[in-house]
């Protein structure tokens, strides 16, 4: 499957009109200077031979180097991937706290107030343009309160406090659309769960509703809702472009597209290849909790 | 402080050998500056390197112009003043010999003197990577005369070498630290400017910082404050409100659509910059439909520029007469902007063979003042029976079209040099194969007066073949001028000293906080 994705990538980018050469040196009419930076950096050669070379240097574990800034590919992702990563648990850990009370209680009151509640943020959250959001907070958080920083990244590992607060509100912002979807997929797949009949029994047996919710109905309800994390997590990992962006944060989000504007072919390419690195491992964690949520699973 | 478009205006109209300018010392300098603090500075965008003779963005520019000097300056009216060459002479015009400032050292403790001068030239002309190779072409050799004394010798006459040499042409690195450091100049300038800030440190993706330089030979003012950060905030909204909401001090740009709340806002200051940019339409004449001049004549006059300035740019700019800008002591304010006329259009039409109208393709960015402009340009264009298509790319596809001439119409957006030679030669002189000469233009006159502009050497002798310029290229058409923009830039209320220059780089010597 990497080799689909990367050979693909490398195809449609080197395909798309636009030159790296032309992106580095916009103001520079000077030919000879483009070229010897284009035979430098190997451009000038047939795409089968620039594919073949680049296939090469992945098989010896070599990204290869960005033309932009010259620094080897892995340097520049790996720079970019923690704040992605932690951007990515914060967000989820702020979706699974909001979705979850509110989905069992959507679900276990449905019709009444609180499922109301529950489903209009649902519908909020996932009609809500990420960027809307985003500048919403900012404007009420960043520029009228002054609570929370607007932009910038410090890392939570070196100075937690400020790492934290430089984190919350993309985190917010990515988490609350999170648990929109989440909301409607754990509100659904419980009141499908609770029309079963070993609901009925458990109801017949005395057991209190709370109990039955949560030794019964919630871990058969999770399937779809795991299936739902794992795939947004493996997105957040390749990048919450917009949310990045807004947030001025040096994430693979903002490394990609920067990337994809300049041109840069080998940038590209590393990064595609973690973003699919980072599906594969999702789907993997998401087989394995299957496994754990239904052991039937495990057994065909 | 704002400039309001009235006195702009009023200031561009008056402008005829003085260029106009806004000074803005009145609102900064009333206090007695002070030492301290950390300015904060938002850019849109990165910096690309640390090395100025292989920079080739302007972001860069603003960093190299704290840490790094050039042998001459810019002042606030786009006049040439002494920067590390305390005085220059031109006994002919191919020579030109500067005396250099003695007791000068780069950041690292070395001593900047002629030989550091003619590494630097030397290096620029010969470094396979350099993207100053064409601004130094016209010079033949660099010799050392004596250690303050390098001179110049060109190959033929350029009178634009001296403006050139006021930005990245003309700074110095240190050449110890170009031959220890090699490549990794890029990213890391540590040691190697003479400015009134030393570069500390580049944490990719995240700032740039600069320290003072407490050695300064200029003990005349600043530098005041201790540390320059620079950080990039892609969004421009985010970037405002980061201002706003007192996480940053200054930001670089501040878009049109804008400026008008910001100026209402009492915790920002505003500072109109004029630029020495040209916003205007490259036009192919090496294919149909605009390879015919009357064509490319009715497209002129089809459009309103300054309905286009006042609706598309809310007047944070003016209507363009040509590629020269108000700024520049070259502007020719007797030159008005081709004016719109319906009737012409029709009548070029028909000249044209096109009584029943044309289509054509506009190539623009895929940002929102470009579809704005160009859907206004289509409305207008409409009316006058000229049917323009949109086809909105990326930077990188607009620079490929560009530069293989694959376009009708294309969007441009030069962002201007001191001397007027850098905003035409580049682009109006016959230039095979790539080059910024789109328009593929080759105008025997055109050529001539072009040379002339670089032979000549009183001001008044080139602004009257710049005026000559201007008139034929209203006609021959190888650009849609459209508007000299202003560049807003917006500060916090602490930020104190800060003189804007036409060239639209924030120079923070003597900047101070309150």
């Amino acid at each position: 499957m990497l080799v689909i994705v990367t050979s693909g990538v490398f195809l449609l980018l080197h395909l798309t009109p636009g030159d790296p050469i032309d992106v580095m040196m916009a103001e520079s009419a000077d030919a000879t200077v483009k070229e010897n930076l284009r035979r430098e950096l190997g451009l000038d050669r047939p795409l089968a031979v620039q594919y073949i070379r680049w296939m090469g240097r992945l098989l010896r574990g070599d990204l290869g180097r960005s033309i932009r800034n010259g620094e080897p590919v892995i340097e520049n992702v790996s720079r970019r991937i923690r704040p992605s990563l932690e951007l990515a648990l914060l967000a989820m850990a702020i979706s699974l706290v909001v979705a979850f009370p509110m989905g069992i209680l959507s679900a276990v009151r449905r019709g009444t107030g609180a499922d109301r509640v529950g489903t209009t943020f649902a519908l909020f959250g996932i009609c809500m343009p990420n960027f809307l959001l985003a500048l919403l907070l900012i404007f009420l958080f960043g520029v009228t309160l002054r609570w929370l920083p607007i932009s910038g990244y410090t890392d939570p590992l070196e100075e937690p406090l400020a790492g934290m607060r430089s984190l919350a509100l993309p985190a917010i912002t990515l988490g609350l659309a999170l648990a929109a979807v989440v909301t409607r997929t754990l509100r659904s797949s419980l009141l499908e769960a609770l029309a079963e009949d070993y609901v009925r029994t458990a109801r017949a047996k005395g057991l209190s509703e709370w109990k039955i919710i949560r030794g019964h109905v919630l871990k058969n309800a999770l399937i779809p809702v795991v299936t739902v994390l794992g795939l947004q997590l493996g997105t957040l990992i390749g990048g919450a472009v917009i949310t990045e962006y807004v947030f001025a944060l040096p994430g693979v989000g903002r490394l990609v597209v920067d990337a994809v504007f300049a041109r840069d072919y080998p940038l590209v390419q590393g990064v595609v290849l973690l973003i699919a690195l980072g599906f594969i491992a999702s789907n993997l964690l998401v087989d394995v909790l299957y496994g754990w949520i239904d052991p039937r699973i495990r057994h065909r | 402080m704002t400039l309001s478009r009235r006195s702009f205006l009023a200031m561009c109209t008056g402008a005829s050998a003085a260029p106009f300018l806004i000074d803005p010392r009145p609102a900064f300098a009333q206090q007695t500056p002070k030492k301290g603090g950390t300015l904060r500075v938002g850019f849109y965008i990165e910096a690309a390197t640390m090395d100025p003779h292989l920079s080739g963005s302007k972001i860069d520019r603003q960093v190299y112009h704290n840490v790094y000097e050039p042998l001459v300056t810019l002042d606030v009216k786009l006049g040439i003043r002494p920067g590390l060459a305390e005085s220059w002479q031109q006994p002919d015009n191919r020579t030109l010999i500067f005396k250099l400032r003695r007791g000068v050292r780069f950041h690292d403790g070395t001593e900047f003197n002629a030989q550091a001068a003619k590494f630097n030239f030397d290096r620029m002309k010969t470094e396979p990577k350099s993207v100053r190779k064409g601004e130094v072409a016209s010079i033949e050799a660099v010799d050392v005369v004596d250690p303050a004394t390098v001179k110049i010798s060109l190959k033929r006459p350029d009178a634009a070498l001296l403006a050139t040499l006021t930005d990245r042409a003309g700074m110095m690195v240190s050449p110890k630290v170009i031959q220890e450091r090699g490549a990794e100049l890029e990213r890391n300038a540590r040691g190697a400017g003479t400015g009134p800030f030393e570069f500390v440190e580049w944490v990719k993706d995240d700032h740039i910082l600069l320290k003072r330089n407490e050695s300064y030979w200029n003990k005349q003012g600043g530098p005041y404050l201790d540390r320059v950060r620079y950080r990039p905030i892609p969004d421009d909204t985010v970037k405002l409100q980061s201002l706003q909401g007192g996480e940053i001090d200054v930001i670089d740009y501040v878009q049109p659509r804008d400026v008008a709340a910001v100026k209402a806002d009492r915790n920002v200051v505003v500072v109109d910059v004029p630029s020495l940019a040209d916003f205007s339409y490259q036009v192919n004449h090496a294919r149909p439909p605009f390879n015919v001049k009357a064509l490319r004549q009715a497209v002129a006059c089809g459009l309103d520029i300054e309905q286009i300035v006042k609706g598309v740019w809310l007047n944070v700019g003016v209507p363009a007469n040509g590629p020269i800008p108000p700024t520049s002591w070259a502007y020719d304010k007797t030159i008005p902007p081709i004016k719109r006329d319906l009737a012409r259009a029709r009548a070029k039409l028909a000249e044209g063979g096109k009584a029943g109208g044309f289509s054509f393709t506009l190539t623009t960015n895929n940002i929102p003042i470009n579809i704005q402009e160009a859907e206004v340009m289509q409305a207008q264009l409409g009316e006058a029976g000229i049917t323009m298509k949109i086809k909105l790319v990326d930077s990188a596809t607009l620079l490929a079209d560009g530069n293989s001439k694959n376009f009708d119409l294309i969007s441009y957006q030069w962002s201007g040099r001191p001397d007027p030679d850098g905003n035409t030669y580049q682009f109006f002189k016959t230039t095979p194969g790539t080059s910024l000469n789109w328009s593929g233009i080759s105008n025997a006159q055109i050529d001539a007066l072009l040379d002339k502009t670089r032979e000549a050497s009183s001001q008044a002798d080139r602004k009257k073949l710049f005026s000559d310029l201007t008139k034929i290229l209203q006609d021959e058409l190888p650009m849609i001028f459209i508007i000299h923009p202003i560049e807003p830039k917006a500060f916090s209320p602490r930020v104190q000293g800060y003189e804007p220059i036409p060239d639209g780089m924030m120079r923070f010597k003597d900047v101070w906080l309150k």
